[in-house]
């Protein structure tokens, strides 16, 4: 089957899918580095959909969501130089980064009277919601969902409340009124169970 | 409590308990790399993970580090929901950012990966430049060989109770990153690098006692090739202690050797570790 983000970002990839954007983020990313401001644009024309999408589930605020995208970019100008291809692709890194913005801003700016109601929202969302006319990218996108169907339906729940929730696993525990090391197990089982379908390397 | 998640009712050598820091006595710091590449741990669960990692064995990091690398590129696979931000967004962040650092005096972060031999070649030919000096070259080489740099991209974070002092505010800092360097002689020095601090902490792990009337010395070697200053020295009682270093920005790289109690005004070569800082 396609692996997504096989690490052989010079290998020919179908235009549209993740290898094909790996390769053309890795590449942009060294010349952001150098203080290109055009491969800075570009970059952000590839993925700033990605990331205010993710900001939005996470923060459901519109300009937290913007104050969160903004950030992420600015880190990324600044830190390009530090992409080091052996510890991830472009697009891991960049989401971590972002993810690891939202959640921290969601931590700290959002009452909990707005996270219960988040909660709510964001568990009754669908995962994988961008429609591309790319094929291979709809395949990869079939292949997210044909995945996400061999984990259990508690792991599912525990690892999306974790992502788009923000949840901490003990907040996760809390909702769903299970034992904390459970959802631990959960969270950790259903993302290796993830990664060995989607064929991540 | 224990972990009864397990399909077949039993109880797994791999099972939870109900707070980080029981796994993390218990062994189990590779089986919280989802979790913890998920961001699903509070800010000082995430430190503590870090610190524990940052100490614990080449095999044992590396495993934790492979896990995490792979939860990630696994999420971002999954996890895909796209929204068009607002068309003048892009504008309001290029109007936000810093003039970028591409000259080589400049602190921040040079050239794309890996920078770290470009610098040192570059350092290196400076130096050649200006003075022939064999010792030099040596120790630049010293450096080169020896460094061994993991740019995790991720904070260490809080484990030091007080915010105020050097030390924390090091570890603490957004942009710190950490360095594990073998030490020859035995054990490694964990250097947590923290350029928005001008300054880094020094952590010696199962480092041995230096021998009898010697003590390690560290220095700071110039990015301008001028001779390597002190920054103190560490005796025997001193190797468990964190030190830190302050003034990088215009060092190129740290280095520790071993000298006569009471320290040297010079490096005596070979270093028995050595990190370039790209700070």
């Amino acid at each position: 089957m396609e692996t997504p983000n096989a690490p052989n970002f010079g290998a020919p990839a179908p235009p549209g899918t993740a290898v094909d954007l790996n390769r053309q983020l890795a590449a942009l990313l060294e010349r952001i580095a150098g203080g290109d401001q055009a491969s800075f644009a570009e970059f952000y024309r590839l993925t700033s959909r990605r990331v205010f999408g993710m900001a939005r589930r996470v923060l459901i605020d519109p300009e937290l969501s913007e104050d969160t995208t903004q950030e992420v970019f600015l880190q990324v100008w600044q830190n390009a130089a530090k992409f080091d291809p052996a510890s991830g692709s472009p697009l891991a890194w960049l989401m971590t980064i972002s993810h690891r913005r939202a959640v921290d801003k969601v931590r700290s700016s959002q009452s909990s009277t707005d996270r219960e109601a988040k909660y709510g929202a964001s568990s009754q969302d669908i995962d994988h919601d961008s429609v591309s006319d790319e094929v291979g990218s709809r395949l990869e996108a079939e292949a997210v969902v044909r995945c996400l169907e061999t984990l259990t339906e508690t792991q599912q729940e525990s690892v999306r409340l974790a992502y788009y929730g923000g949840l901490t696993y003990r907040e996760v525990a809390e909702k769903l009124n299970a034992a904390v090391p459970t959802i631990k197990s959960r969270i950790r089982d259903g993302l290796i169970r993830l990664k060995t379908c989607l064929g991540v390397s | 409590m224990t972990d009864t998640n397990d399909a077949h009712g039993r109880q797994l050598p791999r099972a939870f308990a109900a707070d980080i820091s029981t796994d993390l006595t218990a062994g189990r710091a590779v089986e919280l790399a989802e979790v913890y590449a998920l961001d699903a741990v509070s800010d000082a669960e995430r430190a503590a993970i870090e610190a524990y990692v940052s100490a614990a064995p080449e095999a044992e990091r590396q495993a934790f580090h492979e896990r995490v690398r792979q939860a990630r590129e696994t999420l971002a696979t999954t996890f895909t929901a796209e929204e068009e931000p607002p068309a003048d967004l892009f504008d309001r962040i290029v109007a936000q950012l810093p003039a970028h650092s591409a000259d080589v005096s400049a602190p921040a972060a040079p050239a794309a990966p890996p920078p770290v031999t470009d610098q040192l070649s570059a350092a290196r030919e400076r130096r050649d430049v200006r003075r022939r000096s064999a010792g030099m070259r040596n120790w630049l080489i010293g450096v080169a060989a020896a460094a061994v740099i993991a740019l995790g991209g991720v904070g260490v974070g809080a484990y030091v109770a007080n915010q105020n002092d050097p030390l924390t505010q090091v570890l603490q800092a957004q942009d710190v990153r950490q360095a594990t360097v073998e030490v020859s002689g035995g054990g490694t020095a964990i250097v947590s690098i923290a350029p928005s601090k001008d300054a880094l902490v020094v952590r010696m792990k199962d480092v041995p006692p230096p021998p009898e009337g010697k003590v390690y010395q560290m220095w700071l070697i110039p990015k301008d090739g001028t001779s390597p200053v002190s920054q103190g020295l560490m005796d025997a009682e001193a190797l468990s202690r964190p030190a830190v270093v302050k003034g990088i920005h215009s060092a190129a790289a740290l280095g520790i050797t071993v000298e006569p109690a009471g320290g040297s005004t010079a490096p005596t070569l070979p270093t028995v570790a050595a990190a370039t800082l790209n700070a």
